[in-house]
């Protein structure tokens, strides 16, 4: 009987299966019994912190060591597999839809629109979607876990209703709808190419070897980093992410730059380590538009004043060091995409988080632009030191060590494989990305009497900061706290991150 | 013993961060109280770093596993000139910015930030693994600009922004291509390590990658150092610091680009340097010249210093260009000598900024030399000593450099290498000229009004000490010379002749 099917195991599965499953019983709870709404959140974070529990065991595994399941009788093929580098990008997947249910966490007072239940199920099926792509090897189900994590996306965005949130949903269910149609595209030329649905690096060998199936194989991954490039915000795919950013309510706008980007380098990871073989001709494509990502993200970043429009192109200027290390083909290219997409996402949430526990305090009027931030610093220390500590990492300056490390990292693989005019280019970058980040700390840090502005239209602070900060939701506070207490800790000890991706 | 130099690391940073999140506290630390943790702090630190320097323990641990990067700190004839200015140079500021209130920010944070710079110079001095030698440069960076976009001259503010971001954004630039460089050349040569890879003497890596890779570095550096005309950063930092910024910057944060260059590039790739050594030494004599032409017509006296250290640090590199031994020992004699006597002038300048409310030497003053003595022979001996009068500390490194290029290495050409030391030698004419029409202006002459109060206690103990060091190392060059002259024939003996 074994023979015949298709082995599994709900343990190596887990990751996948407790936010799924956490959707389903939201779902369910919610028909059973209407107008909970912490209840569904609570579902949720005991479902995610399951799946954490579940990863452990794929960390820190050494090189081609994996935990390996559904795999097809005979051939040796597995439909999934999580080694070290899946199981970090699935843990920081869970940990960040963690963080972002805390930020969207419901108060007493405003009706959430589609109710809790929806909000919580589609944060949980959009996870489950991104830590299925991770451990996905066969291109059926990483095409289906890809476009998982992304349509509930478009629902998350849309919900609010806002003239806003609606054109920021079109904007991404347009690229969605693109991007799953070139990942189409480049599923049927991996087929053609490589005669095998699975996404391995021994498929991948022998067609590369064969001058007529190998153009077919570089066409399928161009389309390939073409597909993923609209989900990882690259330009020119990138379009869609300073609206669909402003338009979503703050917390998704956080879930899109955090777990949805995970969901993308790994999807991207998955397919650039099963075309090894190919070497770099390939990702010649992947150095064009990271370069190109990281100018223009930069210099747009420059010039907004926004804070979530920033923080989009940020996303966009960061995505570009993202892949930056994977023009060059080597295992350390894949560790170091995914420890700068670690330390870029920890501190992009920790950003996140401020910005939203100070929505809350000042109200979204006053949280909105760069320059609303004047003296934060002094009414503010705690928020303005974790702003400070998260903008500083983004910007690969110490305190931010993490950031510093993961910018060596990055850059490793580049001058390794001796592609020193992408390494200069990233060099000027790195000093773009430090404008962009110190523009807005310059204004936290400075004294607010500086400021310009007429003393009527604001009302005077007249409570103390500590008063202040009990406005502050506790499970914002908590996911500041979190988000800080990690960068903290990465940051003296970045090894703590790196070694997770194993050796 | 590694206790010691643990500690000489951990008290800067542990106070430094101490301060910065103390002076956020719902009880904010006095200024006095401030200073006072400060001055222990550093006073510590120096006694710690003296330990270090005498008892040289190593440290070496692993830190990044997954890039093979480790925690490996020690001393060596060449850093230990550079930790000891460092660390006594960290308690004079301390000293200097007593009973001065900070304007712009809260005290706290102003001692914190210098307490983190100092962290950073001297982690950057001690470091042994390049990549720490890199992460070290890149920690004096935030502090640096708090300070100067914070803590600088308060009038203008638009300025201080304009200073404070230049100086970020050139020295970030300088140090992610620095960085580029060091990964390139722990790729090419297989250690981190930086007395393996001195050791090595670029065995292994062809000429052409050693070229690339000693050019990154020295584009990357010299922008640190500064290097005419990668220097435009540093006349509106040192214009904008506070003082004890200035002196921070000029003293110690320069030195680290030309330590760098010791380390990373004339060590490890000596036929990539020696290829590119005949333009960096150019660069270098055009930065004397460049420096001096500013400086004859400068009348900021802040702004003056400034491109008086870009003069300076045209010295430096012509000695490092030479590829002597000697040339080598100037450089980094001449790097201490600047850093004595740049910290000098610009303890001093501060000093003269507060009592006359600007840094103008045209504007009729009274002079020095009539209603403040004592300033008035600081100030004398610095410019002395910036001039290169023998007997003075600026003498010896400058005098050397020039000799050394005289009769450069074998592998350098020899009549280009001449011609340049003749220019150099019109500009160290320049730097008599401009050092005299800046006593004359201020120094000498009878007025007596507008009168000021001369130096007294800390600000006059500070400049003193700072005077003697002068004279001393003037008198005796020897103390410094035979510290690096051990470690210097090490890295110069093996290069190919």
């Amino acid at each position: 009987m074994s023979q015949a099917v298709v082995s599994v195991n709900v343990g190596i599965l887990l990751p996948v299966l407790a936010p799924a499953i956490g959707a389903a019983v939201v779902l369910v709870t919610d028909v059973a019994v209407q107008h909970l709404r912490r209840a569904h959140y609570l579902i949720a974070l005991v479902a995610l912190m399951v799946g954490v529990l579940a990863t452990i065991a794929g960390l820190g595994l050494v090189s081609g060591a994996n935990r390996r399941t559904l795999c097809l009788p005979g051939s040796g093929q597995c439909m999934y597999v999580a080694d070290s580098v899946g199981s970090t990008l699935q843990l920081a997947a869970l940990l960040a839809a963690a963080l972002t249910l805390l930020l969207s966490w419901p108060d007493d007072k405003k009706e959430e629109p589609g109710g809790t239940a929806v909000v919580v199920s589609l944060v949980l099926a959009a996870t489950a979607g991104a830590t299925a792509v991770a451990g996905a090897r066969d291109i059926g189900s990483w095409l289906v876990a890809l476009e998982l994590a992304t349509l509930p996306t478009v629902a998350l965005v849309a919900l609010r209703g806002a003239r806003s949130a609606i054109s920021g949903a079109v904007a991404l269910l347009t690229t969605a709808l693109v991007s799953f149609g070139l990942l189409a595209l480049a599923a049927a030329l991996w087929f053609t190419a490589t005669g095998s649905g699975f996404l391995s690096p021994a498929n991948a060998l022998a067609s590369s070897i064969d001058p007529v199936r190998r153009p077919i194989l570089v066409l399928a991954v161009v389309v390939v980093i073409a597909g993923i490039g609209f989900k990882l915000s690259l330009v020119p795919f990138h379009a869609w992410t300073p609206e669909t950013y402003e338009g979503a309510p703050l917390p998704i706008a956080a879930f899109l730059a955090g777990v949805s980007k995970i969901a993308a380098l790994a999807a991207l990871l998955v397919v650039i380590r099963a075309v090894t073989p190919l070497g770099n001709t390939a990702l010649a494509a992947i150095a064009i538009v990271s370069a190109v990502s990281m100018t223009l993200g930069n210099v747009m970043a420059l010039r907004q004043n926004g804070v979530v429009r920033l923080l989009a192109w940020s996303t966009v200027a960061q995505a570009g060091w993202v892949v930056l290390p994977l023009a060059a083909v080597s295992t350390d290219a894949v560790h170091a995409a995914g420890a700068y997409l670690l330390a870029y996402v920890l501190a992009t949430l920790l950003v996140f988080a401020v910005v939203a526990a100070l929505v809350q305090i000042r109200g979204a009027e006053r949280a909105r632009t760069i320059s609303e931030y004047r003296g934060l610093l002094s009414d503010h220390p705690v928020l303005a030191c974790a702003l400070g500590l998260g903008l500083l990492s983004l910007a690969g300056l110490p305190p931010g060590f993490l950031g510093l490390v993961a910018k060596v990292a990055a850059l490793r693989p580049v001058v390794t494989s001796e592609l020193w005019l992408l390494a200069v280019i990233a060099a000027i970058n790195a000093v773009l990305g430090v404008a962009v980040y110190l523009r807005w700390l310059l204004i936290v840090i400075s004294t607010p009497e500086a400021t310009p502005q007429v003393p009527l239209a604001v009302p005077a602070p007249a409570a103390p900061a500590l008063v202040q900060a009990i406005r502050v939701h506790p499970a914002t506070l908590v996911a500041v706290g979190f988000a800080a207490v990690a960068l903290v800790l990465t940051s003296l000890s970045p090894q703590m991150l790196l070694g997770l991706l194993g050796g | 013993m590694v206790i010691l130099l643990i500690g000489a690391l951990l008290i800067p940073a542990v106070t430094g961060t101490y301060l910065i999140l103390a002076g956020r506290g719902p009880r904010p630390v006095p200024e006095e109280n401030a200073n006072m943790i400060s001055l222990a702090a550093s006073v510590a630190t120096a006694l710690l770093v003296i330990a270090t320097v005498m008892a040289r323990p190593v440290l070496n641990q692993p830190w990044l596993t997954s890039l093979g990067v480790r925690l490996h700190f020690a001393v060596d004839g060449i850093s230990a000139p550079l930790l000891l200015l460092t660390a006594l140079l960290s308690v004079a500021v301390v000293i200097n910015a007593r009973s001065r209130p900070s304007h712009g920010g809260s005290p706290t944070t102003f001692y914190g930030c210098l307490q983190l710079v100092e962290l950073g110079a001297l982690a950057t001095f001690l470091a042994r693994d390049a990549v720490i030698f890199y992460v070290s440069f890149e920690i004096v960076l935030v502090p640096m600009w708090v300070l100067i976009s914070r803590y600088g001259d308060s009038h203008d503010l638009a300025a201080r922004r304009d200073a404070s971001g230049r100086f970020v954004l050139y020295t970030v630039l300088g140090s992610t291509l620095m960085l580029i460089g060091i990964l390139a050349l722990v790729q090419a040569s297989g250690t981190a390590d930086l007395d393996a890879l001195a050791a090595l003497h670029g065995a292994g890596i062809a000429r052409s990658t050693q070229i690339i890779i000693a050019a990154l570095l020295l584009v990357g550096m010299g922008i640190k150092i500064p290097i005419w005309p990668l220097h435009t950063w540093l006349p509106p930092a040192h214009t904008i610091a506070p003082t004890a910024g200035s002196v921070m910057l000029a003293a110690v944060l320069l030195k680290m680009g030309t330590y760098g260059v010791v380390r990373l590039a004339i060590a490890p790739l000596p036929l990539g340097f020696g290829a590119l050594a005949p333009a960096f030494a150019l660069l270098g004599v055009i930065g004397i010249i460049w420096g001096g032409l500013a400086c004859l017509v400068e009348n900021d006296l802040k702004r003056l210093i400034a491109y008086s250290s870009v003069a300076h640090m045209g010295f430096v590199v012509l000695g490092l260009s030479s590829g002597t031994t000697v040339g080598l020992q100037a450089a980094l004699f001449a790097n201490i000598a600047h850093g004595v006597v740049s910290a000098l002038l610009f303890f001093l300048v501060g000093g003269l900024k507060e009592r006359w409310g600007s840094a103008d030497i045209a504007t009729a003053r009274a002079a020095l030399r009539e209603v403040s003595p004592r300033l008035g022979f600081a100030l004398v001996v610095g410019f002395a000593a910036s001039l290169g009068l023998p007997g003075l500390v600026g003498f010896w490194g400058e005098f050397l450099a020039m000799y050394s290029a005289w009769n450069p290495a074998p592998d350098r050409p020899q009549t280009f290498m001449r011609f340049l030391v003749i220019v150099a030698v019109l500009g160290a004419g320049v730097a008599a000229a401009y050092s005299l029409r800046v006593l004359r202006l201020i120094w000498s002459g009878d007025r007596t009004t507008p009168a000021h109060a001369d130096a007294r206690g800390g600000e006059w103990s500070v400049l003193a000490v700072l005077c003697a060091a002068v004279l001393v190392l003037g008198v005796a060059p020897g103390l410094l010379l035979n510290s690096t002259s051990k470690a210097a024939t090490a890295i110069t003996m093996e290069v190919p002749r």
